[in-house]
């Protein structure tokens, strides 16, 4: 009784809170649910634009460059696979959240990530609040999204966008603080501006933990838009979610599969990439 | 090659301290006001000190090297040359200007432009072509990539890895690394050249065959070296004067001839004890006067003699009395006799001692 009541009390603030904010900030949020929602359906839109065989066969050509032959053959045949499960708007839906929420995540993540790595004090403060977001189980960042935005793609983005971004942070900052000092030393010898010894000598050496970063931001983005299934995010999560409500199992390993080929077509991609991005000898 | 200055002083280098440390300032104080020693600068301010008191002048042309143990200091000491590192105490001009009272534009052009610089660790950028690292300091420059890459080639053509343009540092070995490195440094081609250490790592075959090469080709374009070594022969091989350093302090400069006849304390002595002084002391050192050879060998006829230079080592010394049917050598300078060489000068000459120090009778 004791504790029902002090819930009851403390749901009541909580609601009148949210309720305080949804109403003061409504403009706020309003305007940053259009912009979220129109670079989704932006991004969904140049997607959904090429008939699929056409994105299949692009992404089979990226998988054949960056990985191997077999590698691209495998990538053609798995996406002309989801096609034909009648999963390809779904799986579009789902590419172009990830895309969404995930260049979001980096164009915030990178810039504090540089800053954190020449700031000791800086990575310091952010190393708790890292640890704290990637402790909290991911579907926690649903609940004030959908507070303040509602059902729908915008909160999926927000949620996915937090989730995503401390692996672009953490990596960015290492590699910025791994540039070994004797090309600190060479910098300074040979008269470079700070930009230069930026941009010509830090920044390649961190290349490596740059990329690795963008490629796990991109897998959480991944598993966090399956679970914004449940907000309405739209794709294959919600697919997944809705099938699971009814029970129609065979549907929702259809959806599973599109997005295990989705996850490994873009993991691998993106890893090779990485490398390449490297340079240098093979 | 043009004629060179060489009296012109290009590095000066006036009373520096370095003192590494939180405490640095206060223990500089103590150290000017009551001469403390390293020992007691740690024990009181828990700081070291890297260089104390040095002074030396680096003149056009001229390759100086700076020999000591490991931890005497050569690296804290070559980087106050190009202010990679600030000096505690003391200043450094270059080409006749204090850098500590330039500002960082200024700084940037000197070392740019003036003062090229060589790593022991070589510091090739990993993921650029030979070329690309090579061009790097013209890069930095803003020299446009046609004109950049022309010059790289031609300082790569220069140390002899003109068909490497376009590998990766990894796919070279560590002399052909050192090579670039060298490249790098005189592609902008800056007056003087410090080299950190630059051979140490490198097997004694390479290392030889590179110590030579440097000493040539920076002989050619007519640059000045600072080149750091803890190998008294590569000092010697290399350098037209030696600095000895021991525990942050300079303790002897003078030319390897100079510094093996008449090392300043035991800790020099000891150093050169090994090292042969065939090729190292020359005629003008362990001649003695006309006048005293002619007491000695009355009668004895100079114009006779077999005749040598004042630059003729011992080795060439030796090689002359055994041929002649005589026991002195005369040298002259520009026609006249300036001393004789006799088989006692020469003896003492192969000890490392000149006769005026033997035991007066005898
Ligand atoms: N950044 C630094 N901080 C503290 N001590 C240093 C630093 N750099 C060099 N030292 C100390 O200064 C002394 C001279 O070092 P160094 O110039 O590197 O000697 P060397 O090049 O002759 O081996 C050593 O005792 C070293 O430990
Ligand atoms: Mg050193």
């Amino acid at each position: 009784m004791e504790t029902a009541a002090f819930a009851d009390t403390f749901d009541a603030w909580t609601d009148s809170a949210l309720e305080w904010l949804g109403d003061n900030g409504e403009f706020l949020f309003d305007l940053v649910r259009t912009m979220l929602e129109g670079f989704h359906e932006g991004i969904l839109w140049l997607l959904a634009l090429p008939p699929f065989y056409v994105v299949a066969i692009v992404l089979a050509v990226a998988g054949w460059r960056l990985v191997g032959a077999w590698f691209g053959a495998l990538t053609g045949t798995a996406l002309v696979i989801c096609a034909l499960m009648g999963l390809w708007p779904e799986t579009m839906s789902t590419l172009a959240l990830v895309m969404t929420a995930t260049s979001l995540a980096l164009l915030v993540g990178l810039p504090i990530g540089v800053a954190a790595g020449f700031l000791p004090a800086l990575d310091r403060l952010l190393e708790p609040a890292l640890d704290l977001i990637q402790t909290l189980p991911p579907y926690i960042y649903l609940l004030p999204a959908i507070a303040l935005l509602g059902y729908g793609p915008a909160t999926a983005l927000i949620a996915t966008f937090v989730v995503a971004m401390p692996p672009a942070i953490r990596l960015t900052s290492l590699g910025i603080r791994m540039t070994p000092h004797e090309f600190i030393e060479l910098g300074h010898a040979i008269g470079t501006t700070k930009w230069q010894m930026f941009f010509k000598i830090r920044l390649p050496f961190a290349m490596p933990s740059i990329m690795a970063g963008i490629n796990q931001s991109l897998m959480m983005a991944f598993g966090m838009v399956v679970i914004a299934g449940i907000v309405g995010s739209g794709g294959l999560g919600e697919t997944i979610y809705g099938a699971i409500r009814t029970l129609d199992i065979a549907k929702s390993i259809d959806a599973a599969i599109a997005i295990v080929v989705l996850t490994m077509v873009l993991d691998r991609i993106t890893q090779s990439a990485a490398r390449f991005g490297k340079g240098g000898t093979p | 090659m043009a004629s060179i200055d060489t009296n012109e002083v290009l590095i000066d280098c006036q009373a520096v301290w370095k003192i590494f440390g939180d405490k640095a300032p206060a223990a500089m104080e103590a150290v000017a006001k009551r001469g403390l020693t390293k020992k007691q600068i740690l024990q009181d301010y828990n700081c070291v000190v890297g260089v104390s008191d040095a002074s030396l002048q680096v003149h056009r042309g001229e390759i100086f090297c700076i020999m000591g143990l490991s931890g005497s200091g050569k690296s804290t000491l070559i980087r106050l040359l190009n202010r990679l590192i600030a000096p505690s105490f003391g200043k450094v001009l270059v080409k006749g200007r204090d850098l500590s009272a330039l500002d960082a534009t200024e700084l940037r052009q000197m070392r740019a432009q003036n003062i090229g610089m060589v790593f022991q660790s070589v510091a090739l950028l990993p993921h650029r072509t030979v070329l690309e690292n090579a061009a790097f300091g013209l890069e930095v420059q803003g020299i446009a990539k046609a004109e950049r890459n022309r010059t790289a080639q031609a300082a790569l053509e220069k140390v002899g890895l003109g068909d490497w343009l376009n590998r990766y540092p990894a796919e070279l070995s560590g002399g052909m690394q050192q090579r670039v490195g060298l490249a790098r440094a005189i592609a902008s081609d800056p007056e003087i050249i410090l080299m950190d250490e630059p051979f140490s790592a490198l097997d004694p075959l390479i290392r030889r065959q590179l110590q030579d090469e440097f000493r040539q080709l920076t002989k050619e374009l007519g640059k000045s070296a600072v080149f750091i070594t803890h190998d008294l022969d590569e000092a010697i091989r290399i350098g037209d004067r030696i600095a000895i350093m021991k525990d942050g302090v300079i303790i002897q400069v003078g030319t390897a001839e100079e510094i093996v006849l008449n090392p300043a304390d035991q800790y020099v002595a000891d150093f050169v004890a090994g090292i042969s002084r065939l090729h190292l002391i020359k005629a003008h050192s362990v001649m003695v006067p006309v006048a005293d050879y002619q007491r000695q060998h009355p009668g004895g006829d100079i114009g006779t003699l077999a005749r040598t230079t004042p630059e003729a080592d011992i080795d060439e010394l030796i090689g002359l009395t055994m041929q002649s049917d005589r026991d002195a050598i005369a040298v002259l300078d520009s026609g006249t006799v300036i001393g004789v060489v006799t088989a006692r000068s020469l003896l003492a000459g192969v000890k490392g001692t000149t006769i005026g120090e033997q035991p007066a009778a005898a």
